[in-house]
């Protein structure tokens, strides 16, 4: 019996954890990205998409952040829909509608916005990162998702680099209010018990 | 959306990588090439790519209904300017055509989504990505399929009890505050419960794979799949 107990190699209890909460964090980011709140007049929907990064990046640290978001992409591109409008495939996400871009900038932000806020690779408790510094580290995260994304969407639709930029401009408000309650959400601390 | 259905086709006989890296090669070389030879060519191979998966044209292009329709807006922005003429044709022109080379592309990747289960996508990860990080990535991709759902569901039912609480009178941020702590919330726990699960299965780093092997056909389409990656190098030469 101790030569088959000695063949199994079992993964660390501090794996495990980091690991199942990268897989839900994937899990969620797919369900918020089916799930969009109306927003009146000729506003765009108010889709929850970039929580799954937000909190990727706050709560995991950029190693299973960005773990977290790469399992979100994979899923999508083996045929899950789990894009928004519930798309998936390796050519939605390579050129798709032009926005292909954002969800790359997504997994990049992810990892820059765990950077930022852990400054290593192990996550660390969010109550002793101050606010400034996590606001920072998620606005750094949406420039890298802006970055990515609105050029990608010029080189795909053909689109001037200006013009893609003002097709994408009034996201950008929205994005802000989105950093804000993330922010409010660890400062209120609903997550406290985490 | 197109998913795997069963079946003989040759599309389902390939590998997954060699799927994956002809998915990869034509994005590269439309991209890199956006000529109007190469895209006819393109648009040939993606019909020959669904054709191969049995799979309809028609069924195809209903299925990402969505993405071609916000991608026939490019041309008409694209043309669009704010004074006299009002609307120019060449940056429409040029629009439409570097549109029309993503038609190809999703026509081969419904092609792959028809003919290949997740689970050998899965195994072609973690045969592409070496070590512990590969492992993780396909036990983390099954988890995330199987997890989709029920995440999903609870997402959903949240927002129903907020719905049916008169949610739907609170600003549209607090809606948001409110749906996406108690949906963490709940994430979580399934987290813990999840890490649980996995130690008392003894989650180990050696378990046995599904085999994967290249069979005879998969060396010409990966050879094609290479090719068209490396087609942007030609320019150089």
């Amino acid at each position: 019996m101790s030569q088959e107990y000695a063949s199994v190699d079992l993964v660390g209890d501090e794996t495990v954890k980091h690991f199942t909460q990268a897989v839900l964090v994937a899990a969620l980011t797919a369900a918020l990205s089916q799930v969009s709140i109306p927003l009146p007049g000729t506003l765009p929907p108010f889709s929850l998409q970039p929580f799954g990064m937000f909190f990727a990046g706050l709560l995991l640290g950029p190693l299973w952040g960005g773990f977290a978001l790469a399992l979100y992409l994979l899923v999508g591109i083996a045929g899950v829909p789990v894009f928004s409008n519930g798309n998936a495939g390796l050519g939605y996400v390579l050129v798709g509608q032009g926005t292909g871009g954002f969800l790359v900038g997504f997994l990049v932000g992810s990892v820059v916005a765990g950077a930022v806020v852990h400054r290593g690779v192990e996550p660390r408790d969010l109550a002793a990162v101050s606010v400034p510094v996590q606001i920072v580290g998620l606005f750094a995260a949406l420039v890298v998702v802006y970055a990515i994304g609105v050029p990608w969407l010029s080189a795909v639709t053909g689109l001037p680099l200006p013009k893609a930029a003002a097709v994408m401009a009034p996201f950008v408000p929205l994005d802000l209010l989105k950093l804000g309650i993330a922010v409010a959400i660890v400062e209120g601390g609903y997550l406290a018990r985490r | 959306m197109l998913s795997y259905r069963p079946g003989e086709t040759f599309a389902h006989r390939l590998d997954p990588r060699s799927k994956l890296l002809v998915q990869f090669g034509l994005a590269v070389a439309v991209v890199a090439h956006p000529t109007v030879p190469w895209l006819a060519a393109a648009t040939l191979f993606g019909l020959l790519a669904v054709a191969a998966a049995r799979l309809s044209p028609l069924a195809v292009l209903r299925s990402y209904r969505v993405v071609f329709g916000v991608l026939a807006l490019a041309p008409v922005l694209a043309g669009l300017t704010l004074g006299p003429p009002w609307f120019r044709v060449d940056p429409a022109l040029r629009s439409a055509r570097l549109v029309a080379r993503v038609v190809p592309v999703l026509f081969v990747s419904a092609a792959y989504l028809r003919s290949t289960p997740v689970r050998e996508t899965r195994a072609a990860v973690q045969r592409v990505v070496p070590g512990k990080a590969g492992q993780l990535l396909g036990v983390g991709t099954a988890l995330v399929v199987r997890l989709f759902p029920v995440v999903l569901g609870d997402v959903r039912e949240i927002r129903d009890a907020i719905r049916a609480r008169g949610g739907e009178r609170r600003p549209p941020w607090e809606r948001a505050r409110l749906l996406v702590v108690r949906s963490l919330e709940r994430t979580l726990a399934r987290s813990d419960r999840l890490g649980v699960a996995l130690r008392a299965r003894c989650f180990a780093w050696n378990p046995t794979l599904p085999p994967l092997a290249f069979a005879r056909a998969d060396y010409p389409v990966l050879a094609l799949g290479l090719a068209l990656s490396l087609s942007p190098a030609l320019a150089l030469l």
